[in-house]
């Protein structure tokens, strides 16, 4: 409803802008065609598995087991293309069934026994990576088999030609000016503020701006990746769901405040179990993303996603308390913790100093976040 | 001799409210002096003030202490002078010990550490000063109600009380508590430690008090010893006033029976004690029934309990417009056309941090859809005519609900309620901490719910308010019915007779 962009998002855009300058001065390759391709990857899979992560935070719980649920969907698909010769797209589905499953177990079991999703998590995290390691032996289990392209590897070695991807762009540009206008006459009607016009207009130049910029600097290289057209959909979805079904305002009463929820008729723990099942969907198709990105399904594919995940929440401005998030802020926050981590690869950071520079990130975001929200 | 404590002329304001003019009162050495009046008469108000919760400075007059003035500025400043108060809710740590909880925050110590040794000699002098045969280890957990209360007031006598005060302290006791209680505030007397005793309880009062004194709309009504009053002088001075026609009530036709309640009863969860006992009552379309009650009396606990938010059934029936209303269903109570608006609207009734709009939508989301979409326009629609027909004074319904007053959030909750196009509605305390003015809007309300049929369940700490808008009025009494009254055969003596669990005759 509201598309107000506030201070908080701008501090988001100036950290973002800071972070590229720091590792386009650094790095000459950083703003490469080839790069910044990598980096859209990159950046899809972290926010989408995010934005899952924002549906269970938004009624003020958390999920720990994404990450190991991300190696465990990889996995399972992997062992059935690899060692059973399974096609691709059928392998797909036992391991998508798997995650739901999984995940309506955790939702029911926290709300139903009322036992906090911290710990049912935790529990989660490590059952689910000991499962995935059984089932992939601990092996590396290749996608493809032989090294010939299937749908699972295609999925992020498949890039949409340069023509199509103008069009697509066209489309999506096209689309938002369509909305933001719509929303703009209906709230004008309804006898709401609405943004002055040269603001308006300000907003989506710059959305446009950057859209262009993206696809030109893509079709360098081969064109848009897959992982990002997911992103844009899994992103549509959940924004979708957020804003304007009764299921999101309900995600949002429950975070606010869980006894008024209650007592107003939300279905507290039918909503609640809801939020987990879709994540588990989530957590599928980045399983299937990130384990085809990696190339293999390898002991370590997942690890510390979970945090990666809540971090970009958080950093996007969503309160872990619940009640607070938007789509736009987690996909912010998601390019910035991307944008870190393939400027530091690039750079041949160590592994020891990427992680302090993830964490010192992330606690700054926080600091600042808590500053602003107190003016 | 001078007074042992002293409160000369006290006026204490609120925004908007005076919750005690020019209030006196006085505690002589070894005295225990009961408070008694309505809710809302100002006792509690003045016992922040003794305690040194509302500080020195934000109150008119004069507090004395052994006849000097006296300038509490927080409570630990009121507990050095040896004023110590024991509240209904018990502030001990369920998972310490005795010992641990009675010394808590003034451990003794040895160098740095705790002298574990010293700590359960002291405790046990302690206990046995109030009379508890309790090994000094055991968890504070697993005792009763009662023997923790007995553990608050050791803790108070550890600090060198010489004023004690208890605010309702056997609001959960069992009879033979309240004895042992009794018991041990007398023999504090003999000690010389004097005692501020606030009950609703009358009998209890005259069994210990040595004056009474009586609060109403926040002055003073009377001091009597106890030898020269009776209960019936006590109970005429609480209610005393005339009740005023601020109460635009018009008549009512009551039409068919909506909400039957038969012999409920309720305990708060599985293993706890029953809180409702063989509730029963009906209300009809058109009417108002008035639910009144002392603290603590299961006002609330019923309501909300009716309504599927709170407690376990333990037995009885509930029955809207005909057939059952199965219990612990707040989903399906709504759908049926029961809306409830709480007593406690920050906690049950708002998420604070939203605007106006979706709070109002909330309960009816699912009547506002158009597919599996919110269908905006009519969410906007529906928002704006109960924004415009409740004068919501707001700039626009994307104002943030947490920065409006009292009495436009309240118009919010009981907004969200209407919204749903209910039946019968429950209006729990609806005008508690609201101004006049939204007031009589919320009693305007009323008066056109009826008007439309509707049934309305209106509990109310305040007799006039009941008495104003009620046809009918129930009376609750520990959890039980104590009294139910036309509206002409009730007067303000019956009904606090009721709630008090006397005969109406008796009164």
């Amino acid at each position: 409803m509201k598309t107000k962009f506030s201070v908080r998002d701008f501090s988001l855009l100036l950290s973002l802008v800071a972070v590229w300058a720091f590792f386009a001065v650094t790095s000459p390759q950083y703003l490469s065609a080839r790069n910044l391709s990598a980096l859209s990857v990159e950046l899809a899979i972290t926010a989408t598995l995010a934005l899952g992560m924002l549906l269970v935070i938004l009624p003020g719980h958390i999920d720990l087991s994404v990450g190991s649920g991300v190696g465990l969907v990889g996995g399972i698909a992997a062992v059935l293309v690899f060692n059973h010769g399974w096609p691709a797209p059928l392998a797909f589905l036992p391991a998508i069934a798997v995650a739901l499953l999984v995940w309506l177990a955790q939702g029911a079991l926290i709300v139903r026994q009322r036992i906090p999703a911290f710990i049912i998590t935790l529990g989660g995290l490590l059952i689910l990576k000991g499962v995935f390691w059984l089932v992939i032996d601990t092996h590396t289990v290749p996608v493809a088999p032989g090294g010939r392209p299937n749908l699972f590897s295609l999925l992020t070695t498949y890039y949409l030609p340069p023509l199509a991807s103008y069009v697509v762009i066209a489309i999506v540009m096209a689309a938002l000016v369509a909305v933001t206008l719509r929303a703009r006459a209906r709230r004008a009607a309804m006898g709401f503020e609405v943004d002055d016009p040269e603001l308006a207009f300000l907003k989506l130049f710059l959305t446009g701006q950057g859209l262009l910029l993206f696809v030109l600097a893509v079709n360098q290289f081969r064109g848009i990746p897959l992982p990002v057209l997911a992103l844009g959909l899994v992103a549509l979805a959940i924004q979708v769901i957020t804003r304007h079904t009764p299921f999101g305002r309900h995600l949002y009463a429950i975070g606010g405040n869980e006894e008024a929820a209650f007592v107003s008729g939300v279905p507290v723990q039918r909503v609640v179990i809801g939020a987990y099942v879709l994540l588990g969907g989530i957590v599928a198709i980045t399983g299937l993303l990130q384990t085809a990105y990696a190339g293999a399904a390898t002991t370590t594919v997942g690890d510390s996603m979970e945090l990666d995940a809540i971090a970009a929440c958080v950093i996007g401005g969503t309160s872990l308390r619940g009640g607070r998030g938007t789509v736009l802020g987690v996909i912010f926050g998601a390019l910035i913790m991307a944008s870190l981590l393939n400027g530091m690869t690039l750079l041949a950071v160590s592994p020891e100093l990427k992680f302090i520079a993830r964490g010192v990130v992330l606690t700054l975001a926080v600091w600042m976040d808590v500053k602003l929200a107190r003016r | 001799m001078p007074a042992l404590l002293e409160a000369c002329a006290i006026t204490k304001r609120f925004p908007g409210v005076t919750a005690l003019r020019e209030v006196s009162f006085d505690l002589q050495p070894g005295e225990i002096h009961a408070l008694c009046g309505e809710n809302g008469a100002g006792k509690s108000t003045l016992i922040k003030l003794l305690s040194g919760l509302h500080p020195h400075g934000s109150y008119e007059g004069e507090l004395r202490l052994d006849g000097r003035p006296a300038a509490f500025r927080t409570i630990a400043d009121a507990q050095r002078h040896g004023i110590a108060v024991i509240y209904q809710e018990l502030a001990l740590v369920p998972e310490l010990s005795i010992a641990e909880n009675l010394f808590l925050g003034c451990e003794p110590r040895r160098g740095a550490l705790i002298d574990w040794e010293k700590l359960y000699t002291d405790a046990r002098g302690v206990l046995a000063s109030v009379g508890l045969d309790l090994s000094a280890e055991t968890p504070v957990g697993r005792l009763g109600v009662g023997q923790q209360q007995l553990v608050e007031i050791a803790k108070a006598l550890g600090k060198q009380t010489r004023i004690l005060i208890l605010d309702e302290p056997t609001a959960a006791l069992a009879e033979r508590e309240v004895d042992t209680l009794l018991e041990l505030l007398r023999g504090l007397r003999a000690h010389g430690i004097a005692c501020i005793y606030i009950s609703h309880k009358l009998d209890e009062v005259f069994a210990v008090a040595d004056r009474i004194t009586v609060l109403r709309d926040g002055a003073t009504i009377s001091t009597h010893p106890t030898a020269a009053t009776s209960k019936t002088g006590v109970i005429r001075d609480m209610v005393g006033r005339e009740i005023q026609d601020l109460f635009p009530r018009v008549a009512h036709h009551p039409g068919e029976v909506l909400l039957r309640v038969d012999a409920l009863r309720a305990a708060p969860s599985r293993d706890a004690a029953e809180q409702l006992h063989g509730i029963s009552f009906e209300v009809r379309a058109g009417e108002v029934l008035g639910i009144g009650g002392l603290m603590g009396a299961g006002r609330t606990e019923l309501l909300m309990h009716i309504f599927g938010a709170w407690g376990e059934r333990r037995g009885g029936t509930v029955d809207l417009g005909g057939r059952p209303l199965p219990a612990g269903d707040p989903v399906g109570a709504l759908a049926r056309g029961l809306a409830l608006v709480s007593e406690d609207r920050k906690r049950y009734g708002l998420v604070l941090e939203r605007d106006i709009g979706f709070n109002l939508s909330l309960s009816s989301l699912g009547r506002l859809r158009r597919g599996l979409l919110v269908d905006e326009e009519a969410e906007v629609r529906a928002n704006q005519r109960f924004f415009a027909s409740l004068r919501v004074k707001a700039a626009s319904l994307e104002t943030v609900v947490g920065t409006l007053s009292g009495g436009n959030q309240q118009k919010v909750v009981i907004g969200k309620a209407l919204m749903t196009e209910p039946r019968v509605v429950f209006l729990d305390e609806p005008t508690r901490g609201i101004d006049v003015g939204a007031k009589l809007e919320v009693y305007e309300l009323v008066n056109r719910l009826t008007a439309e049929g509707k049934a309305v369940v209106l509990v109310s700490s305040e007799l006039p308010e009941l008495m104003g808008m009620s046809d009918r009025i129930l009376m609750l009494h520990e959890g039980a019915v104590g009294g139910e009254f036309t509206r002409d055969a009730a007067t303000p003596e019956r009904l606090l007779a009721a709630a008090m669990g006397r005969t109406p005759a008796a009164a």
